[in-house]
């Protein structure tokens, strides 16, 4: 199975895709019962960093060179995601505290899992335009249970940032720490 | 440079697709807090209709008792003094708080609460507390309007310091029509937490200015002394 996933990359984004979706979907749908949200959250963000296993780590945009720019890329990205809440604050739910650890969780595991392995596995296939459009598209697919549908267009558009972050600047740590920031925030 | 371009369009496009859905996009871990409308905005999709209220306050040695109105809901909190009514000849005092419809949309102002009418089986003589909550998914009110009637015309009648996240508090010293609003040219909300989020992002550009900047001027003069183009790969 994983010789026949390593040779075929058409399968490997087949592969990749639906887990990433059915963990996302599996997590939205458990996260709406009562007492269970913490842990369905931090369940679902650690079933989504096991799509990140076997890449190496410059494949998913990891690596500590020009850290000082990522980190401030990190902020940067986490500015412009959290500037439409921040300009009507009060309109902007707050996190509660307890949902802070399974928060990070998921940011971590989501940018893992999709602007990292599902966009490696679909760059392999179609290049950085297949890549960027792909996991953008399926990270709004993703969404598409947890968010109302008029939040998808704002959803899409977080989704195209991020990916165009990792296409350009070749990195993924930055979209992760904006994830973060801005998940922590709201 | 064509990266760059790309990476301002794509946040251009965030920006503006996110500012149509308040609070912009968020991984909605946060728990909403649910609001029945009467009138819901265009980008709620579920809604109870909205509940009323009613409350028989006691007279005793003729004084009319403390105590507080609320609708089902509670999204109306209306708390009453002992002697806050007029109880001349009364032996009971009903309270009813009912929402309006058709909603009311006074010109300059916009509510973010539906509208109830507050009634009284006397008049008040005592200011009572009047609080009112508000949905997650629009900006918070800065005010608390009053009128006499449905039609208008709306009176600001202030807010209190806020006791509860998405909650509005002010005193009224009559009954009658209440909504939670702003101004419709007025962007300030008054809330104990509006100031965090702005002030989190204010530090975070002043982070990315004061750390970015350096940053940029070594990485210039590292691409000039190696002879690098400015865009090299990370």
């Amino acid at each position: 199975m994983l010789s026949v996933l390593k040779s075929r990359p058409a399968a490997r984004v087949a592969v990749i895709g639906t887990y990433i979706l059915l963990v996302e979907w599996t997590r939205a749908l458990s996260s709406n019962v009562s007492h269970a949200a913490a842990a369905a959250l931090i369940l679902g963000g650690f079933a989504l960093l096991l799509a990140g296993l076997g890449w190496p780590a410059d494949r998913l945009g990891l690596g500590k060179s020009r850290l000082g720019f990522r980190i401030l890329g990190g902020f940067a990205l986490a500015v412009v995601l959290l500037l439409p809440a921040a300009a009507r604050a009060s309109a902007a739910p707050i996190l509660p505290a307890f949902l802070a650890v399974p928060a990070i969780v998921v940011s971590v595991g989501e940018e893992i899992a999709f602007r990292g392995a599902l966009y490696a596995a679909l760059d392999d296939i179609g290049g950085v335009p297949v890549a960027i459009i792909g996991s953008t598209a399926l990270w709004t697919a993703a969404h598409a249970l947890s968010h109302p549908p008029e939040f998808l267009f704002a959803v899409a558009a977080a989704g195209l940032l991020l990916a165009l972050w990792r296409w350009a600047c070749k990195d993924l740590v930055a979209p992760i720490i904006g994830h973060v920031i801005a998940d922590l925030a709201l | 440079m064509r990266r760059v371009w790309l990476l301002a369009a794509a946040a251009a496009a965030y920006l503006l697709a996110a500012w149509m859905v308040a609070p912009g996009f968020y991984d909605g871990f946060a728990p909403a807090q649910p609001y029945n409308w009467l009138c819901p905005p265009f980008h709620v999709a579920a809604n109870q209709p909205p509940k009323s209220g009613s409350l028989q306050i006691k007279i005793i040695g003729g004084v009319s008792d403390a105590n507080s109105a609320f609708t089902d809901d509670v999204q109306v909190v209306i708390g009453f003094l002992p002697g806050a009514f007029d109880a001349t000849g009364k032996t009971v005092i009903a309270v009813d708080i009912k929402p309006v419809s058709p909603c009311p949309k006074p010109p300059g102002l916009t509510f973010v609460t539906n509208t109830y009418l507050i009634t009284a089986g006397a008049p008040l003589v005592k200011k009572s507390s009047l609080l009112m909550r508000y949905s997650d998914i629009v900006p918070a009110p800065s005010t608390v309007y009053y009128s006499s009637s449905a039609d208008g015309p709306w009176t600001s009648i202030g807010a209190l310091s806020e006791a509860q996240p998405f909650t509005i508090d002010t005193t009224t010293d009559k009954l009658g029509y209440f909504a939670a609003g702003y101004p419709t040219n007025s962007v300030s909300h008054s809330s104990s937490t509006t100031w965090l989020l702005p002030l989190a992002i204010a530090l975070l550009i002043i982070a990315v200015l004061v750390a970015g900047i350096p940053l940029a001027i070594m990485r210039r003069r590292r691409a000039g002394v190696e002879g690098e183009p400015d865009e090299s790969e990370p």
